[in-house]
């Protein structure tokens, strides 16, 4: 099956910059549009991210874990869409439809396998 | 922008937007004909603008309020015209019995009844299965007439006969003015139902055609399944279609082996399945049984689907439960093919002697008598009852009955691995 992921990049710490209310009704319409991609049967999972994170790695077999935040990062990942769409342009297209498109950057990704 | 780009993305939007105009149109026009032809405008409006003036910021919405437009101009018309010609005003009046102002408001009126109602007209008992499935895939997938050829192998020109065909059967017949009685509306879901599960199989099943055009027909399919489940959300069966198909479609990429030879579902490497697919269906297949009512033919497949689906390898299968989804199964739908099914599954849960008595009485019926797969599972039981020179004879016989030249190969071998059985024995 071949799919687009919509990411949602943040700039970091603009969520708490917003009023409560803001951010609710900005919830609000990625929700319509998110029913909007499920009534066009475009939706193969979506969901939003909280703010709050931990990084783990392994290097030279030691694990690292790492609390957030990472005041180091520019931008962080906020939710996304995984689309069941053929195309290219059709991710685009449905890309320029999602509200956060306005205040956040929206990041259009093919599935495929992850070597160049 | 270069104009090849513009088309490229004029041509994949069109596949996800065009139903939902084609559909708002419908309502406007109650012409599906004329909705179509003026769908179509938009698109060559665009393919006309936006090489110069690049994509707007919302194509899908551009496109939208085009043909909207068209289709409010195209109404203004007709009313004029209507003033000139009383009579034929009278019948407009009827059609459209409210002023000019309110077609704007009309035309943003929910676009999910629109489309449901597109997918009514489009299965319409009216026309042939033929004639529903060809409408189906133009005007509710986007498909061009050639997509839709190549798909079911059949000459363009036949394709486009039967959609000429069927948009005239529908007009004269004044479906698009048709209000359904509550009663109705099972019966025009299950229609709508069938075609899609049709669509679905014609890509699912090897008949031929090229690899990615029966993959597509499969996800435009599922898009369509997943659509009609979102308009009718209290309909268990269309929960129950989705799972179906999902849980099936999860199956893509392991049933077809490199060589392009069919691999069974116990053969199968589960870790090819799409888990992704297969979640999704078991969600559907929840949401479909927590309605509560007795449960349909496509709930009961995807339950049964959904047994493999939970099952880490073969041997972990639930067979118990498979056979008593097979018995509901064969109760509501009897046939042959679910009838073997069952025995396969009751070989599996009760032993293979269990399942050969079904099958016997599915050979003394004389019914599937040029279906291989009767011969097939018949040896596979003898074989493992140890009857090897019986089930022999039945591999002979069912690689005589397959048009699928690999799949005979196999049963070949199956049945020389039977004679190689005997002699140790002997």
């Amino acid at each position: 099956m071949l799919a687009y992921m919509l990411l949602i990049v943040e700039a970091q710490g603009e969520r708490r910059l917003r009023a409560a209310e803001e951010g609710r009704a900005l919830y609000g319409k990625m929700l319509d549009y998110t029913a909007s991609l499920k009534r066009r049967g475009l939706l193969l999972a979506s969901e939003s991210l909280r703010s709050s994170a931990a990084r783990l790695s392994i290097r030279a077999g030691r694990q690292s874990i790492v609390d957030g935040p990472f005041t180091e990062a520019k931008e962080l990942v906020g939710g996304f869409f995984l689309l069941g769409c053929a195309t290219r342009e059709q991710a685009l297209g449905l890309a320029a439809e999602c509200p956060a498109a306005e205040w956040a950057t929206v990041e259009v990704r093919e599935i495929g396998p992850c070597y160049e | 922008m270069t104009a090849a780009q513009a088309h490229r993305t004029i041509d994949a939007l069109w596949r996800i937007e065009s139903a939902r105009i084609i559909a708002a149109l419908t309502r406007l026009l109650r012409d599906v004909a004329l909705a179509e032809e003026l769908a179509q405008d938009a698109l060559l409006a665009a393919l006309e603008q936006w090489p110069r003036s690049g994509i707007p910021d919302n194509p899908g919405a551009w496109l939208m309020a085009t043909a909207k437009h068209r289709a409010i101009d195209q109404l203004r018309r007709q009313r004029m015209l209507a003033r000139k010609h009383e009579a034929l005003g009278h019948e407009l009046e009827m059609a459209q019995s409210d002023n000019d102002g309110r077609l704007e408001e009309r035309a943003d009126e929910a676009v999910g009844d629109d489309l449901l109602r597109l997918m009514f007209i489009a299965c319409h008992p009216l026309l042939s299965t033929e004639a529903r499935t060809a409408l189906t895939l133009k005007l509710l997938a986007g498909l061009t007439t050639a997509e839709i050829a190549r798909a079911f192998l059949v000459p363009e020109p036949t394709i486009a006969q039967r959609i000429v065909r069927a948009k005239r059967t529908l007009a004269a017949a004044r479906v698009p003015f048709e209000t359904l009685r509550p009663e109705q509306l099972r019966e025009r879901l299950s229609s709508v139902m069938e075609v899609i599960y049709l669509v679905f199989n014609e890509g699912y099943s090897a008949t031929g055609g090229e690899h990615w055009v029966r993959h597509s027909m499969c996800e435009e399919a599922l898009r369509l399944g997943r659509v009609l489940a979102e308009l009718a959300p209290r309909d268990a069966e269309a929960h129950g279609l989705v799972a179906l198909m999902e849980i099936q479609a999860s199956r893509l990429k392991a049933r077809i082996g490199a060589g392009g030879e069919p691999i069974l579902l116990m053969q199968q490497n589960r870790a090819l399945w799409d888990r992704l697919l297969i979640q999704r269906g078991l969600i559907a297949l929840a949401r479909g049984e927590a309605l509560g009512e007795s449960r349909g033919p496509y709930l009961l497949q995807a339950a049964i689907a959904a047994c493999h689906a939970r099952a880490a390898s073969p041997a972990e299968t639930d067979w118990v439960l498979i056979t008593a989804l097979y018995d509901e199964l064969a109760r509501l739908t009897p046939s042959p093919v679910v009838e073997l099914n069952r025995a396969v599954a009751v070989s599996m849960a009760y032993g293979p002697a269990a399942g050969l008595e079904l099958t016997d009485r599915l050979a003394a019926q004389g019914v599937l008598r040029s279906y291989h797969l009767l011969p097939s599972v018949r040896g596979d039981l003898l074989a493992r009852l140890g009857r090897y020179e019986e089930a022999r004879g039945e591999f002979e016989r069912a690689a005589a009955l397959t048009h699928n030249t690999r799949e005979c190969r196999l049963l070949r071998e199956r049945a020389a691995a039977c004679e190689d059985e005997r002699d140790e024995e002997e």
